[in-house]
């Protein structure tokens, strides 16, 4: 009976937006494919971490454009860095490796911190073990764009720790 | 309207471009590979963010904007995982690091070469 229902409402959908070409039906047939696919991937990948991801919360969604906000004028900001250094007549860099902690509770927060590291023109994480970074960045300045903290802050904001 | 956005679009993809070539200059004048990554990672950012804003500007509310958000999406997941797979391949294989400063030499083994 149930399954009937289905049938029935499979056959309204079709009759009324339903794929009707071999065009339709092959674009229909992929996406399904695709769609599966990339969802097994993902179930693969929640298993492999060890435990849910919470950003895919509503509260998160909510809190993510103010996050994206603090990371594009992050991102500005350090690019401009890295052009005056690229383009100043003598290149000066004074390199360094850092140890930076990593405050976020989960993995995928981490992930996302060491990531936002890395774009960010001017550092660069080299490994994450044991809730720290290595951080490799190109002068002082570029320094303490991490070490400040406010990034790691951002991150964990997003994840719904603290404040 | 129409003009003014042309505009921001046309300011947009030349700063954008700009950023592309200051990253190409910088993978030159850099001295080693490390150095490098860090100009590459200005064309991945500023130079594709701003082109890609650009022509978000031309999109305007369509699937083709939407489309473009989403190529953005995937740029800045994608780049800093390919950087990251580098450098710490770079590091592993003790490629060695010109550094002024150092955390704790040694305590992760292959840092101290």
């Amino acid at each position: 009976m149930r399954l009937g229902v289905f049938a029935l409402l499979a056959a309204v959908w079709l009759a009324l937006s339903g794929p009707y070409t071999l065009h339709e039906w092959l674009i229909f047939a992929f996406g399904i494919v695709s769609v599966a696919f990339v969802w097994r991937l993902y179930l693969a990948l929640e298993r492999a971490a060890g435990g849910g991801f919470e950003f895919f919360r509503a509260s998160a969604w909510l809190r993510l454009p103010r996050f994206l906000v603090a990371f594009a004028v992050k991102v500005a900001a350090a690019n401009l860095h890295v052009t005056k250094l690229i383009l100043s007549p003598r290149i000066e860099l004074h390199p360094r490796l850092r140890r930076v902690p990593a405050s976020q509770k989960t993995s995928f927060g981490q992930v996302l911190y060491a990531n936002f590291i890395t774009l960010t023109p001017g550092t660069i994480t080299l490994d994450l073990r044991d809730d720290e970074l290595l951080v490799y960045a190109l002068d002082a300045e570029s320094e303490a764009d991490v070490m400040d903290g406010s990034m790691d802050r951002d991150v964990l904001r997003i994840e719904g720790g603290s404040d | 309207m129409n003009g003014v956005l042309d505009i921001a679009t046309a300011v947009l993809l030349v700063a954008g471009g700009l950023f592309c070539v200051v990253g190409g200059i910088g993978l030159h004048r850099f001295s080693e590979f490390y150095q490098r990554t860090h100009a590459a990672s200005v064309t991945d950012t500023a130079g594709a963010g701003l082109m890609l804003l650009g022509l978000m500007l031309q999109g305007g509310l369509s699937m083709v904007t939407v489309k473009l958000v989403l190529v953005l999406a995937f740029l800045l997941f994608s780049s800093p995982a390919i950087a990251h797979a580098l450098v710490k391949a770079a590091h592993g294989h003790g490629l060695a690091l010109e550094l002024e400063i150092e955390d704790e030499p040694g305590r992760d083994g292959d840092a101290a070469g």
